[in-house]
């Protein structure tokens, strides 16, 4: 498994649009607009923001179900995930598969390990492009 | 008016033993353990990894607790071109910040940021604020 870099660390937020306009007008942060956007199959909405190689996504839940919201409803906002980009996402979760993790089958470049297998850590693997 | 960020220093994870944590990260993720130390003054013990720019840091007590480790997503820290005017920006947008200190990242200053960030952690940091020792041979920064 070849890790990259961290690809972004996701921020669970209220609201989106007041986040991300803290963000810009007083920490001059920026949402890239070409990302982002209604996710239905999560439950959530979410801005991506730029920060050297790196981004921080912001992420709203938009339902009651699913992680985000039950984020949410426990902890208010916070730090939810940390988000590692690999140059082969499908070797990556065989690789750790194999080694007796359990990881969510890939989904649109993404997979998510199970937070049994990460002392309680959010941990999502991604591959771009 | 930016704070001048460039980039995320360091995501941090604090840990029940931030030891374990660390060395199950290691396995998991097939990924060396850089650098450990003790927080002078608190005690703590840290342990960092690197993946491309982003440091991460595991942060635990300076004992570890009993049972099964468990941790989570602590924060992350933010580079910026000058602390001193990113701080005094801040306080003038109505922030607690604290006053710029050294960091455990050699000849780096750091300031936290307490309120005002959506429920993350946050703190700002400059390298090169203060001189640096030379490295002994073969210690890692």
């Amino acid at each position: 498994m070849k890790l990259l870099k961290i690809d972004h660390v996701g921020i669970v937020v209220r609201d989106l649009q007041e986040a991300l306009a803290t963000y810009e007008r007083n920490f001059g942060l920026k949402a890239d607009p070409s990302r982002g956007g209604e996710v239905p199959a999560l439950g959530i909405r979410n801005a991506f923001v730029p920060v050297g190689e790196s981004d921080l996504e912001f992420i709203q839940p938009t339902t009651d179900q699913g992680p985000v919201a039950e984020f949410a409803r426990e902890r208010g906002e916070g730090q939810f995930l940390l988000s590692l980009a690999v140059d082969d996402l499908q070797a990556a979760v065989q690789h750790l598969r194999a080694l007796g993790y359990r990881v969510s089958d890939p989904n649109n470049g993404i997979a998510f390990v199970s937070p049994r297998a990460t002392h309680g850590v959010n941990l999502q693997l991604v591959q771009r492009g | 008016m930016s704070i001048g960020a460039t980039h995320i220093d360091h995501v941090v994870i604090r840990s029940s033993d931030a030891a374990a944590t660390a060395a199950h990260f290691s396995r998991l993720l097939d990924a060396p353990i850089r650098r450990r130390m003790t927080r002078p003054g608190t005690g703590a013990h840290l342990e960092f990894m690197k993946f491309g720019e982003i440091i991460l840091e595991f942060a635990g007590p300076p004992q570890p607790a009993e049972g099964e480790p468990r941790a989570e997503l602590a924060g992350f820290v933010l580079c910026v071109r000058d602390i001193h005017a990113a701080v005094r920006r801040l306080r003038e947008l109505g922030y607690s910040v604290g006053d710029p200190k050294p960091a455990v990242q050699p000849g780096a200053a750091i300031a936290t940021v307490r309120s005002g960030t959506h429920g993350v952690p946050f703190a700002i940091m400059q390298y090169g604020v203060y001189p640096t020792p030379t490295p002994r041979e073969g210690e890692q920064r």
